[in-house]
């Protein structure tokens, strides 16, 4: 009995083996590293000096152009986050209604721009497209904005299927009551749809603070205009590699991970006030 | 228990196995060359490449290239993750940056020998020295110049660029020709954020970007100088618009140049080829204005010079290589003047012989300002990577209006000197 549970055990660390490899390779033994790197002056090509909290007390107290690109990023997600997401439900809304009538083609038209994600080559297409407005400080950030709402796809077939869970009762229910397709929007879909949505978001808005390619092909690497899209990974990304200031670098990136991590935790504590799990109270 | 270590062990045996597969010698050895420039360039330079591997059967060299804007990102990455390429076009601009970090062989050993170099300016080779280290070698000579387009010149009834023009003269003639264009065409394009325009014109006023020491080499007041120059160009009607500024230092068929939005650019005559690409023959070399009677600014610069890595492991076949380059007859001529004039005297000689297209103008361009050249400065200092990024940005938020003059130079001064310590 206990033999068969250790061989079970041991197949299962069989089948494991390739991701655990990977994730200690390549996700954990990094992540540590730049933690240590973070507390040092470290240029790449040398032995790391120990800094203790200096890259950390510069990057709050002596760097407004870290302060800057915090500020880009920050708008970045407050508009590009929401922006996709409602169009994303506004589609699969309008697709949810089509009912196979040519369903699977639309989703897959929708769906189209997020499978080339984060491709360089339709950056560089929206470089072309929105020539003067990427070269303008006002406009800049805009057209990256744009250009992260296009590629709601990803999103989209999630409520798509978050919308098909519904059951159908429910709207029939309030047919019968009179309610009418705002009032069934409101009082049925969108609590139904809640968990889905606070996936989403939660997923949407921790890719966003990531955001690099689009905003380092469309401003060729520099986040110009005058700074105008200089998103916090961009300049990260400058400090480590053009500047070769890695310790620096290095705490920025941790930075980033814990105010990701608690603004999810915050995402996470507001959601029992609107997130509606069906089986609750 | 023992299943874990069984599981661990095949793993790893897998991995080191897969890991081995690629390193399949069979006498042959492979480099890597990696150099910046655009598609004119990549055609001879792989030509060359192409007669080097078939006279030396044994090595295989792969190259790529990018343009300047990315190269050096790249190149840094490369390095700092281990995998630098055998052989690295580096850049006057950045030899500090990466000798200074000891990421390139000491060719010390090799010059004179397995690099020739008999027939070479003595001078010139120091350009590529940093500390009595030879860390790298020049591979040919270029210096800053105007290009401009002779048939707008014309059409708007103004003399071309000439020695002894002065930044007045410049300014007025620029203006002139944008308002004959109906405001259509720039005159010039706005030469603010580049810190080699700013280089030439500090030199004709008897001053340098660096010390010996390596701090700044000027004053708060020359680089405003300078800036409120550029603001004159803007407000006189002579200069691009300010959503062009952002498209310097791409490569030539980005430019306003390029894109035909200007009727002249400051800009190196070893960069006419990718001119030429675009434009085929509409485009001319003139000298800098300058306000000095002695001194143009410009000097014989490094245009590119040529380096190998500390961390190679063929150390022959890279020297062999840099030496084909740099010295070969048949090289020479394959690769003309695009990457300047070529440093090995006999080549550039020869190339002379036989001019046509862009090399003759590049040739012709040298000969007319070669009296009034300066020689070469010292490599900029580490950092110099990031002023040279700074000043773009500065003057960037200056012609947006987002800031004053003097509020970009406060900042300007300030991380120009964080990034020199």
């Amino acid at each position: 009995m206990v033999l068969a549970q250790r061989r079970s055990q041991s197949v299962a660390y069989l089948f494991l083996g390739p991701w655990l490899l990977g994730a200690i390779g390549l996700t954990v033994a990094p992540m540590v590293v730049s933690l240590y790197l973070s507390f040092t002056d470290y240029d790449l090509f040398n032995e790391p000096r120990w800094v203790g909290f200096g890259n950390y007390a510069k990057l709050f107290g002596d760097d407004p152009r870290y302060l800057h690109s915090v500020g880009v990023t920050l708008r970045y997600v407050a508009w590009s986050v929401p922006l996709k997401l409602v169009l994303a439900l506004a589609v699969a809304l309008l697709l949810n209604s089509l009912r196979g009538k040519g369903q699977a083609f639309f989703r897959s038209a929708f769906y189209a721009p997020s499978l080339l994600g984060a491709s360089v080559g339709l950056a560089l297409a929206w470089r072309a497209i929105f020539d003067t407005w990427v070269d303008t400080p006002d406009h800049a950030l805009i057209t990256i904005v744009l250009l992260s709402a296009w590629q709601f796809g990803a999103p989209m077939v999630i409520f798509l299927a978050g919308l098909q869970q519904i059951p159908r009762d429910l709207f029939d229910a309030a047919a019968v009551d009179g309610a009418g397709w705002w009032r069934r929007l409101w009082s049925i879909t969108l609590p139904m749809l809640s968990p889905v949505l606070f996936f989403n978001l939660v997923l949407e808005t921790i890719h966003a603070f990531q955001a690099f390619t689009q905003a380092f092909v469309v401003s060729g690497g520099r986040g110009g205009p005058a700074d105008s899209t200089l998103f916090y990974t961009l300049y990260l990304y400058e400090r480590g590699f053009t500047e070769f200031r890695m310790g620096y670098a290095s705490a920025m990136a941790w930075v980033l991970l814990v105010a990701v991590a608690v603004i999810t935790a915050v995402l996470f504590r507001t959601s029992r006030y609107w997130v509606f799990y069906g089986d609750e109270r | 228990m023992k299943a874990h270590k069984v599981v661990g062990l095949t793993l790893g045996a897998l991995l080191v196995a897969s890991g081995c597969g690629g390193g399949a010698s069979n006498g042959q050895t492979e480099i890597r060359f990696i150099w910046w420039g655009n598609d004119d360039r990549a055609k001879v330079t792989d030509e060359a490449v192409r007669l080097f591997e078939s006279r030396n059967a044994n090595i295989k060299v792969s190259t790529s290239f990018q343009n300047f804007q990315n190269y050096f990102e790249k190149l840094s990455t490369e390095i700092a993750g281990g995998n630098a390429p055998d052989v690295i076009q580096m850049d006057y601009r950045y030899l500090n940056e990466y000798a200074g970090r000891n990421v390139l062989l000491d060719l010390t050993p090799y010059v004179g020998k397995e690099i020739r170099t008999a027939d070479w300016d003595q001078g010139f080779i120091g350009s590529g020295k940093l500390k009595g280290k030879q860390v790298a070698m020049p591979l040919a000579q270029n210096s800053t110049t105007i290009v401009y387009d002779p048939k707008l010149f014309g059409a708007a009834g103004v003399k071309p660029p000439e020695i002894g023009w002065t930044w007045a003269d410049y300014k007025e003639v620029a203006a002139k020709i944008q308002a004959s264009t109906g405001g259509k065409v720039a005159g010039s394009t706005d030469f603010g954020g580049t810190e080699d325009v700013f280089e030439t014109w500090l030199r004709q006023r008897g001053k340098a970007l660096y010390t010996d020491e390596g701090k700044l080499g000027y004053a708060k007041d020359d680089l405003k100088a300078f800036w409120q120059l550029s603001k004159d160009f803007r407000d006189a009607g002579a200069t691009t618009p300010a959503e062009l500024v952002t498209t310097l230092n791409a490569g030539a068929e980005q430019t306003p140049m390029g894109k035909r939005l200007s009727a002249s650019e400051h800009s190196y005559d070893s960069l006419y080829g990718g001119y030429n690409t675009v434009r085929p023959d509409e485009l001319k070399l003139g000298p800098y204005p300058s306000d000095s009677k002695e001194t143009l600014g410009s000097y014989r610069k490094p245009s590119q010079l040529i380096s190998a890595s500390a961390r190679t492991r063929h150390k022959d076949a890279a020297v062999k290589l840099i030496d084909f380059l740099l010295n070969d007859p048949d090289a020479g001529k394959i690769l003309g003047a695009n990457r300047g004039l070529p440093a090995n005297l006999k080549i550039r000689e020869a190339v002379a012989q036989n001019l046509s297209g862009a090399n003759k103008v590049i040739f012709e361009y040298q000969k007319s300002v070669d009296a009034k050249l300066g020689n070469a400065p010292a490599a900029p200092p580490k950092g110099d990577g990031t002023i040279y990024k700074l000043m773009q940005r500065k003057h960037e938020e200056v012609v947006f209006g987002k800031k004053t003059i003097d509020q970009a130079l406060d900042e300007f001064w300030r991380d120009a000197e964080e990034a020199l310590k």
